[in-house]
């Protein structure tokens, strides 16, 4: 990279969005469980805001970990992070609805493990490496759970195998039309890959503030989440969808319009069908 | 505006304490997997999955990466990142892989394996079509001397102020048996898994055979890709970067990253095994 | 025989559709400037350059296309399941996918050039306004043509993998053919056009990208233009020619040998890229010669 870092300055302290991003992340996904409770699939967005609350983690996690200068570009600890966390989201789906504590706790194993891996086996020596890897794994099996509930209405093994097909008019159930069987993991998985990584990635740069970032980081979660909500369509009923739909078309506009705002606060210039300004010397 | 606690240079030294702590966790993986699911298919499946996670460490090794500066035509090797051009090369092989999955494992991995080192031969070759069709510039390594394969001589063809550009002959093969082993891994450990969920899932869930294959093939391709994944970001932290193939000095550095795979790719197929076994 | 006819077909649109989607992934990426070359678009403020360039900063192009494709297929496969015809479910869901990048891509602008306020770089909203949509198109092709490709794949020559893992696989080799291709000519011979031809860019002139070129104030539109020349086809012909060789030789080779003829195939087509390969090297020392002197400027 061509651009150096900045140290954190101020805004609010790394482990207080740690605390405030996992457990809002826990409440909320657990809060899509009433879906099995109640026996409808309404409450499925509140797995993506679990999702979102995340994301808003995670990126603040990238942020901490790569102010160190971790050598590598941004991305890759998107990558690494939702590797190893859909090893453990899918692991953690057997236990019904321990299915999230289960997660967190394996994948702070996994990312611990990957952590000292890299530290001292790749002697990579960056202080903080163990503790965001051990971040980035638990937030990507968090942000797997939640779009997963958001889709299929809920976080267990079972759901997630199976689907309906239309025969003839008649619904039979089917493997192969499932959220695994469809693979639609792999689109979760790069979905929040790529949402990880992007708040840092592009408020990169000295000027970089924190609100403006975790607005950011918002505004990809619910972009994700329109995304998810449209793909649900197929795998739970209509009117669950709409509202998935609607929730996340309104958390997508309400975050894209403040970040641009936010932009245009901390931007040198708002400039429109202008020159090129001049600057001493070039 | 510098980076805080600026870290000391990741050297190419080996830290042989925690090498050997790294041998040791993976000695306990597998143990503990032999005791909880015996002798049989999934453990020779784990055993499968390390030695694939090898294969990907150590090809993601050899292919020819130059970052930012080679898309000025400042650095010999691709302009793409370590991780993600290894994938695409790996992924490619998986794809020609799984389609030969019934012929039986020699035959599927030795497939994705050619699938790899195509897609490789092919991009390599446009790299170079590019930099000498398209912008004048005949390829130069700037760590060797000469090429070790062919011979040539290389100082020469360097332009001024750079560090070599192109792809020079040791770095194209490179390239290309990076290919190779990332295409072979990657289907390793997708055809280990899907032969364990086969056998498992449709008592799991009590249904047919036929009918959970869709389930099988997703479950283990997802997890092949994200193994993939992991095990190519940490060797691109080994390498930290940029590497210009089989010749750089940088490539000395492979035994760690080995190890380090090999202790991913044990317990992340110990988790992926696990899921049907427990 | 018919069976081999209809494979072969499917092949060949199949390498068509590969090679559309190629040459529109490079020329997108090029007008947004993603990947490495976007790194010295980055650089130029920071060295006094102010621009009108757009710096779409998504990670690579290896995982931004791994994204669009497997939303896009994801989204077509959703729509499929829910029995809407698959012609119409391929075009909706490259169209959501697109969106999805379209605002990817502005955020990205703002929030990279909000970051280099220190340095005077102000945000150019009618840039931002005309290069999206621009950017967009040609990834609606990429992604559109992708996606079919994969459906192709899976529905008609019977690949195991569901379309999304499919079109996730496709992606990262799309992005990863056309970016190893296209970059090293956007960033050298365009960004760097008023350096001397013929030899790498030094590394003294980091970051002075040429900004005022033969259209007034260069933009992206220029950087596409020029990149559609060499740069698209090349990236184009390369990610069509992997997709064609690959499932052309197990098409026609994988019943012979009990699959070994597919991998025979394969081996000796990896030789010839070879040969070609090293050709084109020699060629290039013979007929450009070795530069002169370090204490003289030449080519």
């Amino acid at each position: 990279m061509t651009v150096k870092v900045e140290v954190i300055e101020g805004g609010v302290p790394h482990n207080t969005i740690l605390a405030a991003g996992l457990i809002a992340s826990l409440v909320l996904i657990y809060l899509s469980y009433a879906n099995a409770m109640s026996g409808t699939q309404l409450f499925s967005f509140f797995g993506g805001l679990g999702a979102v609350a995340a994301l808003i983690w995670g990126s603040h996690a990238i942020k901490h970990l790569c102010s160190y200068g971790i050598g590598t570009g941004v991305p890759s600890a998107g990558m690494i992070a939702f590797g190893s966390g859909v090893i453990a989201m899918l692991f953690a789906t057997k236990y019904g609805i321990a299915t999230p504590i289960v997660a967190v706790v394996l994948a702070a194993i996994i990312g611990a493990i990957l952590g000292f891996l890299s530290n001292n086996v790749l002697n990579m020596r960056i202080p903080v490496m163990i503790q965001s890897l051990i971040e980035l794994a638990i937030v990507g099996a968090l942000v797997l759970i939640g779009l997963t509930a958001m889709m299929t209405g809920s976080f267990e093994f079972s759901p997630l195998m199976s689907g309906t097909v239309s025969v003839l008019g008649l619904s039979l159930p089917s493997y192969q039309a499932s959220f695994i069987g469809g693979c639609l993991i792999a689109v979760v998985f790069f979905l929040g890959a790529i949402a990880i990584q992007h708040p840092f990635n592009a408020c990169l740069g000295p000027n970089w503030t924190q609100d403006r970032m975790l607005m950011l980081a918002a505004e990809c979660g619910f972009l994700s989440m329109i995304a998810v909500s449209v793909m649900s369509l197929a795998l739970i009923n209509i009117v669950a969808a709409v509202v998935s739909l609607i929730v996340s078309l309104v958390g997508w506009y309400y975050t894209y319009t403040r970040y641009i705002e936010l932009s245009k606060r901390d931007a040198a210039g708002w400039l429109d069908s202008k020159p090129i300004p001049d600057v001493e010397g070039h | 505006m510098s980076a805080v606690g600026a870290k000391p240079q990741a050297g190419g030294a080996m830290d042989v304490p925690a090498t050997i702590g790294g041998i040791i966790l993976l000695l306990v993986i597998i143990g503990a997997t032999y005791f909880l699911v015996g002798p049989g298919l999934m453990f020779m499946a784990l055993i499968g999955i390390i030695i694939g996670g090898l294969a990907i460490a150590f090809g993601v090794h050899f292919v020819p990466v130059g970052g930012a500066p080679a898309a000025m035509g400042q650095a010999p090797g691709i302009a793409t990142g370590v991780a993600m051009l290894a994938a695409g090369a790996g992924l490619a092989g998986l794809f020609g892989g799984a389609w030969a999955a019934e012929q039986g494992l020699v035959v599927a991995v030795v497939t994705g394996a050619v699938g790899g080192g195509l897609m490789m031969a092919i991009t390599c070759m446009f790299v170079t079509f590019i930099y000498v069709f398209g912008m004048g510039i005949p390829c130069a390594s700037g760590k060797v001397a000469k090429d070790p394969i062919t011979g040539d001589t290389q100082a020469e063809f360097k332009s001024q102020g750079t560090e070599g550009h192109g792809l020079p002959f040791v770095s194209y093969v490179g390239g290309v048996i990076g290919g190779l082993l990332g295409g072979g891994g990657g289907t390793l450990i997708y055809i280990m898994l899907l032969d364990v969920y086969k056998e498992t899932l449709p008592g799991m869930m009590k249904a047919l055979p036929a009918q959970i294959l869709p389930i099988a093939v997703s479950l283990a391709g997802i997890f092949a890709v994200g193994m993939f994944l992991v095990n190519a970001v940490l060797t691109a932290y080994n390498i930290t970067g940029t590497i210009e193939g089989p010749h750089d000095p940088k490539f000395k550095r492979f035994p760690r990253a080995l190890v380090a795979s090999a202790v991913a790719s044990a317990l992340c197929g110990m988790v992926a095994i696990l899921i049907v076994a427990m | 025989m018919e069976s081999i006819a209809f494979g072969i077909g499917i092949t060949a649109l199949a390498g068509a559709l590969a090679t559309v989607a190629g040459a529109a992934e490079n020329v997108e990426s090029d007008i947004g400037s993603q990947g490495d070359p976007n790194s010295q678009v980055q650089l130029a403020p920071q060295m006094g350059f102010l621009h009108r360039i757009f710096n779409k900063a998504i990670a690579g192009e290896p995982p931004a296309y791994g994204l669009w494709i497997c939303l896009g297929a994801g989204v077509a496969w959703a729509l499929m399941a829910m029995q809407i015809n698959p012609v119409l479910a391929l075009v909706l869901g490259s169209a959501l996918a697109v969106f999805i990048q379209g605002v990817y891509a502005t955020t990205a602008y703002l929030g990279r050039t909000a970051s280099l306020a220190k340095f005077g770089q102000p945000v150019f909203v009618d840039v931002l306004k005309s290069m999206t949509t621009v950017t967009m198109a040609h990834a609606f092709v990429a992604i559109f043509t992708t996606v079919t490709m994969c459906h192709l794949i899976n529905a008609a020559l019977g690949h195991p993998f569901p379309l999304p893992l499919l079109g996730l696989v496709w992606g990262i080799a799309l992005g990863a053919a056309g970016s190893a291709t296209g970059n090293p000519f956007y960033g050298k011979e365009r960004q760097y056009q008023s350096q001397k031809f013929g030899a790498g860019v030094p590394i003294s002139a980091s970051g002075n990208i040429v900004r005022y070129a033969e259209a007034g104030e260069r933009n992206s539109l220029d950087n596409g233009w020029f990149s559609a020349k060499l740069g698209g086809p090349a990236s184009g012909l390369c990610f069509g020619l992997i997709v064609f060789l690959e499932i052309w030789r197990t098409v026609l080779f994988e019943h012979m040998g009990a699959g070994w003829g597919a991998i025979i195939v394969g081996v000796i087509i990896i030789l010839i890229f070879m040969v070609i390969d090293r050709y084109i090297e020699v060629w290039a020392r013979k007929n450009y010669g070795p530069y002169a002197k370090p204490t003289e400027e030449g080519s």
